[in-house]
């Protein structure tokens, strides 16, 4: 039990630090993409570049810092925008059913037929978008999965009695929708939302990893590592710190929304 | 006469709950899926921003009578619909097309490459279901101990963790600072292809392994809360005894999660081939989707496609060979 | 030696405390005891403890004796592994549950068994007859029978390694009334062939009284009075079985108003001091509130400082002469000719359906699952629809005003996301009337003011179906629909529900539709009734008709099934 009550604070520090570096980082590291081609590549410990340069000369651990922004954001949005979809059409769907819930269900069958990294590699390559574009193909293949999730609660909820009096009652289907059953969906979409996070940024950095999304130049972790094969053999750091601040970004998220879904359930079998 | 015998024999062999019926159904949903699907890739030369014959010129120098003769080659300026055909009768020929980066037929490029995809993602699900769903099964039996705890804590690492990056340090460390594995490439043949695959599949089946483990741990345990457990131990079934009932019931949700397994696995290739270098399909069309090949594109989208399907539909039939309720309810 | 089941100082402790207090039991050859409590009384752990299959979290201490052989429970659960099946087996309340779901019955029932008699079609064959099941049973799935065979097969099972022991878990609670019957009796038959003794878990007082050579009382954890067979009713001591055993509703006649016990079980770990009856008792005095009472007494026992004696003047009950149904009364709605089917391929739900309510009439529909009174409930409520046949409401109201329905389970009567202030504030305003009757409406069904501001999951069962029954009569409907509204309540709450629910109609002047699978849970409600099966309407009438000369076939199986009443 007490284990598993250190869960928010285990997580919730290095999101934190996280969150500073994305809102602060152009106070923090001004000069992150100052190219210093005379120094080139420096391995970890060289004087003042803790985890040393690239062969631009860029110093490693400051471009991290300033890539946070680009790591986080997008996959925050890809979060938000995908639940939003998937709570509208969901919700409706679910409660409706018909050919809404029909159309809706083969879109996402069709999506889901396919490697979510293949599909989105494949599109954002061909059209050739920068970093918001990328975010909303992420966003249009992430909702189907998020449709499902909501759609399939509201109809485990539409069985209800509360839901079934509300009917009776004459209440409307909006109100019997956004009052009586989407509030009681909204914690899983919540704890669903965050783990979608963690999945969009590993996503978003496995793009920018392959040269898609970030455009040259901006800082970013997934291109940091990419850039960093050509000087594994000169630097490690390159590689070690933004792997490290991915890994320990998104397993932070996976914990924290493992642990609210399971508090969630919890308290959904309480009553 | 007949007729009607025929008839009545196919209503027979489709009849509520027969395996005929059952995979006849589901060939046909996979069949249409399928279908569909070729459509979306075909749209895709259209959908790409730009004239699809300039696209399909590449990098080539663009005269007005190479425009021209590659619009007749590719029916370009017919209706959409029947180049759609055109190339759908192809395509069932086995005939992507030409590549555009390299002067072959899209056949010949994915089948000197094939090979290796399928060895690397063959070795990373056999790592996968070797490893995760004992893993799983043991950590259910025995939840909250100390094994349990440290294989989901693990597990929950590597499924946010990026292949790529996995890869990455994995190569840093076994092949450039301890010098065991090969760095990069595909190996020349034999036992050498294997070695130069360990690596990969590592990398591979740690996102894998760990979402398997999840889902077997959490299949077994739901099937150890269940009712028939308790009376099985209140009538004095032996520990295998028990062990035995409960497998056989995890493991179809668990046969399910390997099928899905499937889907990640072919989008994992990707990363791990471009991560090391390896000439497979999934390098193949990260270089083909910058380079705008789309002949090549089209190709691997479709084939990864009939891949998973093909997956599904197994799973599917070992559902219905397994779970007597599918079998009575017949086709879902 | 001494031969049978002495279990002896049982605790069983679990994560928030104690679930079950210095139990003492014993169970001889050839003999059925029956355990009554009514949900959190701690019986069910008690099985669960004699058995080691208590959950996670629990533990258990006490010496179980079984013949010569002496087991100290507090070693562990493992210490009863070489005793389950050979000598103690346990047969669980849910027969759709307590088998794999993709085993045939013959490989479940057999399981115990000696390697070489696994597969021995004799053997299967002599264990599916035992228990009244045809052989082909051996080569199908548990889904494709019937409660009723399930649960035989769970019995088969149970016996496979000849227990001298069957412990059986509300063994018939899941099942419909008549195959409720047929259970007890195969259950009654082979105790007898078998010599074995029978330790039946029940909530259902007739069933104990009907059954049991012994009978002990458990309430929050403790035994509170054992006796001999149905004397423990008739002479109960205690005024918590006196009290249980008058909440619960006679068949035979109609009470003006049923003797409920107030306020609701608490669980064992709430109480520290004194009695645990002590706080719903009217004869506790000071010593009852600070010191534990013994079990005292030989043939029979009672756990009580003020037990009830012959002196004392019994309880008044009154009889009630059943409410004469009006044949003047006008109509309130008809239903004439419904049908209804689910699936093509399906039997009819309903079939060709006729039944009428006439302006403040109680009516009852009684039948047993699958009958399709739920389905006609559904179907007047405007939940479902039907496909031919008529109904039609003679008073020209608003859907929402012309009916409320109540349905069965409480726990999720209620909008969990929503005050019980906003979910009534709600159901008023369908009414046109206003958010600040919200407290009168709670003191019309006997609830505190201040539960406005409380969410449903911190409510008793009994609470939330005061609740669920305010939010249906707030918009003033004119029949007031209930289904099933108390059987999944404790028999002591039951009994408030029903008194609340007669008061109610009385007051309010409206009719209701109770529709229940209990005869006498609906004697005590309605004064007209009809008897369902299979879809069908098969018998109707007043309510003392039906009872004393029923007509159908159907009708005298479901009144000669109902147990020890």
């Amino acid at each position: 039990m007490s284990r598993r009550a250190l869960i928010p604070i285990v997580t919730g520090i290095p999101l934190a630090m996280i969150a500073i570096f994305v809102v602060a980082s152009r106070w923090i590291v001004p000069n992150a993409t100052r190219q210093d081609i005379m120094t080139g590549v420096t391995s970890p410990g060289t004087a003042g570049h803790l985890f040393g340069t690239d062969q631009l000369g860029r110093d490693i651990t400051q471009l991290a810092i300033a890539g946070a922004g680009s790591a986080v954001v997008g996959p925050i949005v890809i979060a938000l925008g995908s639940m939003m979809i998937g709570i509208m059409l969901g919700t409706f769907a679910g409660y409706m059913g018909g050919w809404l819930d029909l159309l809706l269900s083969k879109y996402a069958d069709l999506l889901l037929a396919l490697p979510t990294t293949l599909v989105a590699l494949v599109v954002t390559g061909l059209i050739d978008g920068g970093y918001w574009v990328t975010v909303l193909v992420l966003i249009m293949l992430f909702s189907p999965t998020d449709i499902r999730m909501v759609r399939g609660s509201v109809i485990a909820q539409s069985g209800r009695p509360y839901i079934e009096s509300a009917k009776v009652l004459g209440l409307g289907r909006l109100r019997i929708m956004f009052r009586h059953i989407l509030p009681n969906v909204l914690p899983v979409a919540f704890s669903t939302m965050l783990l979608n996070v963690a999945f969009a940024l590993v996503s978003m950095s496995a793009l920018s990893f392959l040269g898609l999304g970030v455009g040259p130049g901006v800082p970013d972790w997934g291109r940091q590592l990419s850039d960093s094969r050509d000087l594994l053999d000169r630097n490690w750091g390159s590689l070690v710190l933004p792997a490290t601040l991915i890994i320990i970004t998104a397993a932070a998220i996976n914990l924290l929304g493992d642990w609210l879904q399971e508090r969630f359930e919890e308290r959904s079998v309480q009553r | 006469m007949d007729t009607a015998h025929s008839h009545r024999r196919l209503t027979q062999l489709l009849s509520r709950g027969s395996l005929t019926r059952f995979i006849v159904v589901r060939l046909a949903a996979t069949g249409l899926l399928l279908l569909v699907l070729s459509f979306v890739v075909f749209a895709l030369l259209h959908l790409t921003p730009g004239d699809p014959a300039r696209n399909l010129v590449g990098v080539r120098n663009v005269t007005p009578e190479l425009l021209q003769s590659i619009r007749d080659k590719y029916h370009l300026n017919d209706p959409f619909m029947s180049q759609y055909l055109q190339w759908l009768g192809n395509v069932l020929h086995g005939d992507f097309g030409e590549s555009i980066r390299n002067n072959t037929t899209v056949t010949t490029l994915l089948s000197d490459r094939v090979t290796l995809t399928l060895q690397l993602a063959g070795l990373s699900f056999v790592l996968t279901v070797l490893i995760a769903v004992p893993l799983g099964i043991a950590a259910a039996w025995r939840t909250g101990s100390v094994l349990d705890r440290s294989v989901s804590v693990a597990s929950i690492v590597g499924i946010g963790a990026p292949t790529y990056a996995v890869g990455l340090l994995l190569l840093y460390i076994f092949g450039l600072w301890l010098d065991i594995f090969p760095v990069y490439g595909s190996g020349d043949g034999g036992f050498d292809r294997w070695w130069h695959l360990v690596l990969p599949a590592i990398t591979l089946a740690s996102g894998l392994a760990a979402m398997v483990f999840k889902l077997t741990r959490t299949a077994v345990v739901a099937e150890l809360n269940q009712d028939y457990v308790a009376f099985a131990q209140s009538r004095g079934l032996s520990h295998r005894q028990i062990r035995s009932l409960v497998l056989r019931n995890a493991m179809i949700p668990v046969a399910t999660s390997l099928g899905l397994v499937f889907a990640f696995l072919f989008g994992g290739t990707i990363l791990v081939e471009v991560t090391f270098a390896l000439q497979g399909i999934g390098s193949l069309l990260a270089g083909s989707v910058t380079f705008k090949d789309l002949p090549v594109v089209q190709a691997i989208t479709l084939l990864t496609a009939t891949v998973i399907a093909l997956t599904a539909l197994a799973v599917d039939v070992f559902y219905y060979a397994v779970d007597p309720r599918v079998r009575k309810r017949g086709s879902r | 030696m001494n031969r049978g089941l002495y279990l002896s100082n049982l605790v069983v402790t679990g994560p928030t405390g104690l679930i079950v207090t210095r139990m003492d039991l014993r169970l001889e050859p050839g003999q059925t005891v029956a355990l009554v409590g009514e949900s959190g009384s701690g019986k069910s752990m008690t099985a669960k403890a004699m058995t080691g299959l208590l959950p996670r979290g629990v533990t258990a201490t006490g010496t179980l004796q079984l013949d010569d052989i002496e087991v100290d429970l507090a070693l562990g659960p493992q210490v009863l592994t070489d005793l389950r099946g050979k000598h103690i087996s346990l047969l669980l309340q849910n027969p759709f549950t307590s088998l794999s779901p993709v085993h045939r019955c013959g490989e479940q029932i057999t399981a115990a068994l000696a390697p070489d008699l696994r597969r021995s079609k004799d053997e299967i064959r002599r264990r599916l007859d035992e228990v009244d099941l045809p052989e082909r049973v051996a080569r199908q799935y548990p889904f494709e029978l019937s409660g009723g065979m399930r649960q035989r097969v769970a019995l088969a099972a149970s016996l496979a390694s000849n227990p001298q022991i069957l412990i059986g878990d509300e063994p018939t609670t899941a099942l419909d009334v008549t195959t409720q019957r047929e259970m007890l009796d195969l259950l009654e038959r082979i105790q007898g062939e078998r010599d074995m003794a029978l330790l039946l878990i029940t909530h259902d007082l007739g069933i104990a009284r009907e059954r049991a050579d012994r009978i002990l009382v458990m309430y929050a954890g403790r035994l509170v009075e054992l006796g001999e067979g149905a004397d423990v009713f008739a002479h109960a001591q205690h005024p918590y079985t006196a009290g249980l055993r008058d909440s619960d509703p006679p068949l035979k006649h109609r009470l003006v108003e049923l003797p409920a016990i107030a306020g609701s079980v608490p669980r064992p770990s709430e109480v520290a001091v004194g009695c645990v009856f002590a706080p719903r008792c009217d004869r506790a005095d000071h010593r009852c509130r600070t010191d534990t009472p013994e079990l005292i007494g030989t043939t029979s026992q009672v756990a009580c400082w003020k037990p009830i004696t012959k002196a004392d003047t019994p309880h008044l009950i009154q009889i009630a002469t059943d409410v004469q149904a009006q044949n003047t009364g006008t109509d309130l709605v008809v239903v004439k000719a419904v049908s209804k089917r689910f699936s093509p391929s399906a039997p009819l739900a309903l079939d060709n359906v006729d039944i009428s309510i006439r302006l403040g009439e109680a009516v009852g529909i009684v039948g047993e699952s699958g009958s399709g009174k739920t389905t006609l409930a559904r179907c007047l409520i405007g939940l479902e629809s039907f496909e031919s046949g008529d109904i039609s409401w003679m008073i020209n109201a608003p859907m929402a005003q012309r009916a409320q329905i109540v349905f069965q389970d409480p726990t999720s009567a209620l909008n969990p996301a929503m005050t019980i202030g906003a979910s009534l504030a709600e159901a008023l305003g369908v009414g046109q009337r206003d958010k600040s009757e919200v407290p009168a409406l709670l003191q019309l069904v006997g609830l505190p003011a201040e539960y406005a501001r409380r969410r449903p999951h911190g409510l008793s069962g009994g609470e939330q179906q005061r609740v669920a029954i305010a939010r249906a009569i707030a918009p003033k409907p004119k029949l007031l629909i209930c289904d099933e509204p108390v059987s999944s309540l404790d028999v002591s709450v039951q009994a408030q529900i029903l008194n609340l629910m007669n008061s109610i109609i009385k007051e309010l002047g409206i009719a209701l539709l109770f529709i229940t699978h209990d005869l006498a849970v609906v004697r005590q409600v309605v004064s007209r009734v009809y008897v369902m099966n299979n879809g069908r309407v098969v018998e109707s009438g007043t309510m003392e008709n039906v009872l004393l000369s029923p007509q159908h076939e159907y009708t005298r199986q479901l009144f000669s099934s109902v147990a020890g009443k």
